[in-house]
């Protein structure tokens, strides 16, 4: 199996599967196991993006004007 | 997915809008996360149209692309992005990703949905999503690697 060949199908065994000979050439070439390393690294360092901040709070307080101003909300029910 | 705190703000009030507007049409055909996500990506998607910029473009090139040839990069091991990265380079990078790139890197790289989950969103097929965030991942590659040099070629 030629470098094209593997990398053509890389995007979907990737993440898991591909047959005995992609294995095998994933194996054998340091240049298609060097790619696959860093792309899953990539993937693997993503998670440092995870918003670690919620939106401000500007956000939800022109959320509620506008669900307001536009009526879609129910007013809210006094105790008695 | 915006790559912009401001605009991701903005669109999240808009989102948030957009549901409680559209609420009664959620007929529970699918979980409500994963309608409530879509509602959010085509918030985004219109944004990106009224903007002008390139949408998600979801179908396959009928031509190969330059960059879709085979890598075979002269590898020495000391190439290799591993340990390389951080949360500000990746940032960055992913900044400058085109928009349809972006999205999906974003969705199943960053926020964990399943490629079946980012086809329904997207209304693409799930090879697509699996081609484009393939391809979302080799442009991440090509700028952290070129940063990477910049660095190296700075600190001699």
């Amino acid at each position: 199996m030629t470098c094209a060949e593997f990398q053509k199908v890389l995007p979907y065994i990737i993440d898991g599967g591909g047959s005995e000979e992609e294995q095998e050439h994933l194996q054998t070439c340091h240049i298609c196991s060097d790619l696959v390393a860093d792309l899953r690294y990539i993937a693997e360092c993503a998670k440092l993006l995870v918003p670690m901040e919620d939106p401000s709070p500007r956000v939800w307080n022109n959320i509620e004007k506008s669900v307001e101003r536009e009526g879609l909300a129910k007013p809210a029910r006094r105790s008695s | 997915m915006t790559g912009n705190t401001a605009e991701a703000e903005d669109l999240t009030q808009e989102a948030f809008l957009q549901l409680y507007r559209k609420i009664a049409t959620f007929r529970g055909e699918s979980a409500f996360s994963t309608w409530l996500h879509r509602l959010s990506v085509n918030v985004v998607l219109m944004h990106l149209r009224k903007k002008g910029l390139p949408e998600v473009s979801l179908e396959e090139s009928m031509e190969p692309q330059q960059e879709d040839g085979p890598r075979k990069d002269v590898g020495t091991r000391d190439n290799v992005l591993a340990g390389s990265i951080d949360r500000v380079n990746l940032e960055r990078a992913v900044e400058s990703l085109p928009p349809g790139y972006r999205i999906i890197f974003v969705l199943h790289d960053v926020e964990g949905y399943e490629h079946n989950e980012i086809a329904e969103m997207m209304g693409c097929s799930i090879g697509n999503s699996k081609s484009q965030l393939h391809k979302a991942r080799m442009k991440l590659r090509d700028l952290l690697k070129q940063s990477k040099a910049e660095k190296a070629s700075a600190r001699r």
